[in-house]
Formats: structure tokens, C-alpha cells, sequence
């Protein structure tokens, strides 16, 4: 299941860390960065279901499923 | 009615030609030639009802109709053209997987295959000039103990061919050329369909209709088939060159291919070495321009450099697309091959799905035919058919989607994957050039149990005798029955049942021994090194039902009541 508590050991560190490795580059950069970042971390994740859960709760709320 | 078999000599290599077109022309290749014979209906004016009538000798109708031939089922087969391979030359299969391939072993079609054809087992999967992915399919355990190989590459026309020389020897089956179903009626249990002729037209009535004609069926419409469309703006060029000196007999993909602006390109060997190399386009390409003969020598060239040698043996540029109905049966009407579902021909799931759908069909028709199942049993084909042409679907969608991202973000996340496949290993599975055809599992059949589902490989055993055997062996047999194969030293009362199913129930069973088993009262053979075991996916005491198609119905344990409602279950008799 999806965790929904703080699971970070450093949350304002990481926080830092991921807006500081956006520093300096095209909005096309950062695009590539966050994908690579979200495929990088989804495989430390693996489970199927929380992967799942977590792209149903990060699409906005308002947006409908198109697919 | 027994056809005196004509010209079925198989096609032969020429020399090549030049073409270009989505119809093979005049070719490289000379075709045989099967004439158009009057039949009784025609000649007679008579409306004769049959059993079976197949639309289409493409690779489905005709698995189809050679498996009925075999278990001598008459059938009539009804095919507009006077060859194989000539009509539909877009999206022609070359590739076929160890479970059709065990199919065309059963259908004594498989040694011919396997001389003319080219085996491989080694796929790598390029990005630029890296390597990213790689497979040989000889070191996974999975492939390795079937009697068949876990791919051949041929040209489709061939094994039509192969299979057409089949039927004539094996009779039961009237392969009527030169003749078009130009109407359709649905009647009160059976269909009548309206036939042109190159001497005049007739009709037929048929209790089933297999409709086997590909992606331009009239059925479609007929029946007013419901069903799902998806077509894109990717655009492909294949072209089928021989060349003087041979690339390896690898299955070679790029993802982005330097040498084609970065978009995919395939390579791939068929039998009289021709190679087949199906260039990406630009979204929307123009057809003509890009199958043009200047533009297709200019690809080559760029691909394997200046100095490259080879013959154009045949060009044909696609736009790939997907369809699959929402149910395989309407009415009279069975649906399969390319009128079941169409995708892109990306892992070799068009053709070898046909096959599949063919030997599925088969038996249970033959067991309806003959008595032994209700016709219940046919529904269970829409059911397990229909789940594996929308896997199929679905996953050469996945492919399609990862070689033509959209813009934007399916771009983004396209460029992140190849990105990191350079450097983790993890990402390289997520690089999608095509996942490679499977026999595809049940889960939603009636017929078959949660505990089955599954399909059997052709694996080796020993007779009693030490000689070897494979499943195909046990099957063929089986004779059309249930083979029951039961595991390891069974008691008396175990096997007093067994011998009382032999007796009264649509099953052949056989008892499977180790190397130190004292053989008992039953039919025996021996299973010393575990594959027969394993291909039946149980361990220990146990049996297996196995199918006429390779596909397990249900696995269990004891010999008692449950294995009782398990054959009734395989054969819609409960």
C-alpha cells in the first residue's frame, strides 16, 4: 500500500537536494530529469500496486482518466 | 469428396525482381498454382449443407483445415486466389514460435519447416551505436527441452505452401480455389453463404463458419461485428533483400538507428537468405516516395555502406494498425487470424496467433462433430481466444507506443529510458522493440480449470521400450481424447479408477514412472530426467489433463471425484 506518512529520513534535505539538481537547466533539462528521476525511483519502488496507487494520487484531482 | 492434388510442388527461391506495392507482383518467387475445380453444387445446382466451411487458405484457414484433415474431419475451404502468399503481401509473417512450431510437428509439416527455415535464438536491441538489451533464448530454461526450437524465421508462403501439400495427401479436406464469398445469410443453425466462381455461382450452406479471410473480411460487416480500432501516424518500409555477404543470424533491432535519422529499424534473416529490414518513416510518410526504389537502395547503403551487394527481393511500406473484436462467434460465424484481431507486427503476434486460434478451434470442433462434446464446448474458444488476441493486442500496443512516443511527455519519458538503459542495466527492459510471441494462458475459459490453462511443451520421455518419445506422440495417440497423464506409483484403488475412466470416459490415460518405479497394470511410460513432469507444470504425485491442443485443462493430486468433474469440466459435459 501506498504510504501516506513521512517516510523520508531528511524531508527538508531532500527537498533541497531535488530543487538544487534543477538549477540551472532548460525547462527541457529538467523535463529529462524528472522522468529519469521518476523511472529511477519507481524501480527502487517495484511494487505494481503502490506504483499504481501513486499515479492515480498524483494526477490532479479535477483531470479525468483519458486512457 | 476427395480432390486429385495438383501442381502442390512448394514454392520455389527464383531469381528476384524489383517490386513494390502492397501486392507481390511478379516477384522473386515462383509460386504454385492451384486451379479451380468445379464443385458438386456447381454442377449440380444443389444447395449441399456442410459440416464445416472455411473462408481463406491464408496461414489460419489452412492450420485449421490440416488439423481437421488429420483427425478426418471433412471441411470445405474456400479461397478467392490460385496460391499462397500472392494476395495481402502487407504484413506477411516470418517468424514462428516453438509452440506453432509443436502445432506444425503434430500437422507433419514441421521437418519441412525446419529444413528450409533459419533458426535463432540470439536478439539485441541497439540505441545508437550501444548495445542495450540483449536475449539469447537457448540459455533460458524455458525454451530448451521442447523437441521443437524457440524460433524459426521462414517466409510465410512456405509453410501455406507446406500446408497445402498436407491436406492433399491427408484428404477429408475440399480446398476449393478460384472462389469468393460474395453474400452471407444467417439461417436458423446454420449459415448460407454465396459463392463467385471463375464458371458462375453457387451457394453452400454450412453449420460453421470459420471465417479465416484477413483484414478485409466482408464478415466484419456482415455480422456487424462489433469490435475496437486504433490507427496511428507511424509509417513503415519494409524491404526483403539478399545480400553477398551474410549479417549474423541474430535478430538485430534499433530503437533509434543512427543510420535512419534516429528512428527503429529491424533486421532479421528468412530462409534462401533473404534478410528482412523494416525501416521507421516519418510520421505520415508518404507511401510512394518511400518504397521507391531509389529511396530503399539509399536506406541500404547507408546501413551496411557504399560497397553493399544485395538484390531487392520485394518492398512494401505499412501503416500499422490494431483491431480487436469483443467476441470471436457470432452466430454461425467463428472468427480468427487477422479477422479476430489485427496488431502490428511487432514479437511475431499476428501469424503465430492464427495458429494458435486454428489448433483450438480444431479439436474441439472434431470432439463436437464426433460426439464426444456438446456443442457448448465451442463457446470456450471465443472465451480463450478472445483473451489471447487481446493480450496480444495490448502488448504489441505497448511496443508500438514505445517506438512512436507521442509528443511531448511519451517523447520525454522515450529519451529518459534510452538514456538510462546506457548506463543501468534495470532500464534496458523497460526499451520495448517488441516482446516476443508466447503460447498464450487461459484464465478466463469455462472449460478450463484454475489449476490448468497452461501450455504443455513438446518434450522428450522414453517409451517402455527406451526409445524416445515426445507429448506431440502421446497426443497423437490420445486420438482427439483427453490425454490423462498421471505421476508416479498409484495404488490399487487409484488405479482400478483409472482404468474404469479408460473405459468410459473420453480419455486416454497413461502412467508416468521415474527411473525406479516398478511398472504397473496401466499404459506406462518412463519420465527419468523430469521434463514430461515439468511441462505439465506438477511436482510429485500428481496428474495432468492434457488437451488434444497442448493445453493442460486442470492439474490435481488424487485420483478421485474431482478428477471425475475435471473431464467433464475440459469438455463443457458439466
Amino acid at each position: 500500500m501506498m504510504k501516506t506518512q513521512l517516510h523520508l529520513q531528511d524531508a527538508d534535505g531532500f527537498y533541497e537536494q531535488l530543487l538544487d539538481a534543477h538549477q540551472g537547466l532548460s525547462p527541457e533539462q529538467s523535463e529529462l530529469l524528472n522522468a529519469r528521476l521518476i523511472l529511477l525511483l519507481a524501480n527502487q519502488v517495484g511494487d505494481a500496486r503502490v506504483l499504481q496507487e501513486c499515479l492515480a494520487a498524483a494526477r490532479p484531482a479535477e483531470s479525468t482518466a483519458t486512457t | 469428396m476427395q480432390t486429385r492434388a495438383p501442381d502442390a510442388a512448394a514454392p520455389t527461391y527464383q531469381a528476384t525482381a524489383f517490386t513494390n506495392g502492397y501486392e507481390f507482383s511478379k516477384g522473386g518467387y515462383d509460386l504454385p498454382h492451384y486451379p479451380f475445380v468445379a464443385p458438386p453444387e456447381l454442377t449440380s445446382g444443389a444447395v449441399l449443407r456442410h459440416p464445416i466451411v472455411i473462408v481463406g487458405a491464408g496461414i489460419t484457414g489452412l492450420t485449421l483445415a490440416c488439423a481437421l484433415a488429420r483427425q478426418g474431419i471433412a471441411a470445405v475451404v474456400l479461397d478467392e486466389d490460385h496460391s499462397v502468399g500472392v494476395k495481402g503481401a502487407s504484413s506477411r509473417g516470418i517468424c514462428y514460435t516453438q509452440k506453432s512450431l509443436e502445432i506444425f510437428q503434430r500437422l507433419g509439416i514441421y521437418e519441412r519447416i525446419a529444413a528450409k527455415g533459419i533458426q535463432w535464438s540470439v536478439g539485441r536491441t541497439f540505441a545508437g551505436k550501444d548495445e542495450v538489451y540483449a536475449f539469447d533464448l537457448r540459455q533460458q530454461s524455458s525454451f530448451q527441452l521442447s523437441a521443437q526450437p524457440p524460433f524459426i524465421n521462414i517466409q510465410q508462403f512456405y509453410i501455406e505452401g507446406f500446408l497445402v501439400e498436407r491436406i492433399y495427401e491427408l484428404g477429408h479436406v475440399d480446398l476449393r480455389w478460384g472462389s469468393r464469398v460474395t453474400g452471407f445469410e444467417q439461417r436458423d443453425g446454420h449459415a448460407r453463404l454465396t459463392v463467385d466462381t471463375p464458371e458462375g455461382r453457387y451457394q453452400l450452406d454450412a453449420e460453421h463458419v470459420i471465417d479465416a479471410s484477413g483484414s478485409h473480411t466482408p464478415f466484419h460487416d456482415w455480422c456487424q461485428a462489433p469490435r475496437q480500432s486504433r490507427r496511428g501516424d507511424d509509417r513503415w518500409c519494409i524491404a526483403d533483400v539478399r545480400f553477398s555477404n551474410l549479417p549474423p543470424t541474430e535478430r538485430h533491432t534499433w530503437i533509434e538507428a543512427p543510420f535512419n535519422d534516429n528512428r527503429a529499424v529491424w533486421q532479421h534473416l528468412m530462409a534462401d537468405d533473404v534478410w528482412r529490414i523494416d525501416y521507421q518513416m516519418e510520421p505520415d510518410a508518404d507511401p510512394a516516395v518511400v518504397s521507391s526504389e531509389a529511396e530503399v537502395r539509399k536506406r541500404l547503403r547507408r546501413q551496411f555502406g557504399p560497397d553493399i551487394a544485395c538484390e531487392i527481393v520485394w518492398v512494401g511500406p505499412y501503416a500499422y494498425r490494431s483491431q480487436c473484436l469483443e467476441t470471436l462467434r457470432i452466430g454461425s460465424v467463428f472468427f480468427m487470424g487477422d479477422t479476430a484481431k489485427i496488431v502490428s507486427p511487432f514479437g511475431a503476434r499476428g501469424g503465430n496467433t492464427g495458429v494458435g486460434d486454428a489448433d483450438n478451434l480444431a479439436w474441439k470442433l472434431a470432439a463436437v462433430l464426433r460426439g464426444r462434446a456438446p456443442p457448448a464446448l465451442l463457446e470456450s474458444y471465443n472465451q480463450e481466444r478472445l483473451e489471447a488476441a487481446r493480450q496480444n493486442v495490448q502488448v504489441t500496443n505497448r511496443t508500438a507506443r514505445c517506438l512512436r512516443p507521442a509528443d511531448g511527455m511519451e517523447r520525454v519519458f522515450r529519451t529518459a529510458v534510452i538514456s538510462l538503459a546506457r548506463q543501468y542495466p534495470f532500464a534496458r527492459q523497460l526499451v520495448n522493440t517488441g516482446r516476443m510471441a508466447v503460447a498464450n494462458p487461459y484464465s478466463q475459459s469455462d472449460v478450463c480449470d484454475a489449476s490448468g490453462g497452461l501450455s504443455v511443451q513438446n518434450v522428450f520421455f522414453r517409451w517402455e521400450d527406451g526409445s524416445q518419445g515426445c507429448v506431440n506422440d502421446l497426443i497423437q495417440w490420445a486420438d482427439g481424447h483427453l490425454l490423462l497423464l498421471v505421476f508416479g506409483d498409484q495404488s490399487a484403488q487409484a488405479r482400478e479408477r483409472l482404468a474404469n475412466l479408460s473405459r468410459h470416459a473420453p480419455v486416454r490415460c497413461v502412467q508416468v514412472l521415474g527411473a525406479d518405479n516398478r511398472r504397473q497394470s496401466l499404459e506406462t511410460v518412463r519420465d527419468p530426467l523430469g521434463h514430461l513432469q515439468g511441462a505439465c507444470h506438477v511436482f510429485g504425485h500428481a496428474w495432468a489433463l492434457v488437451r488434444p491442443d497442448a493445453y493442460l485443462a486442470a492439474t490435481g493430486e488424487a485420483v478421485d471425484s474431482a478428477l471425475v468433474r475435471a473431464i467433464e469440466h475440459a469438455l463443457a459435459l458439466a
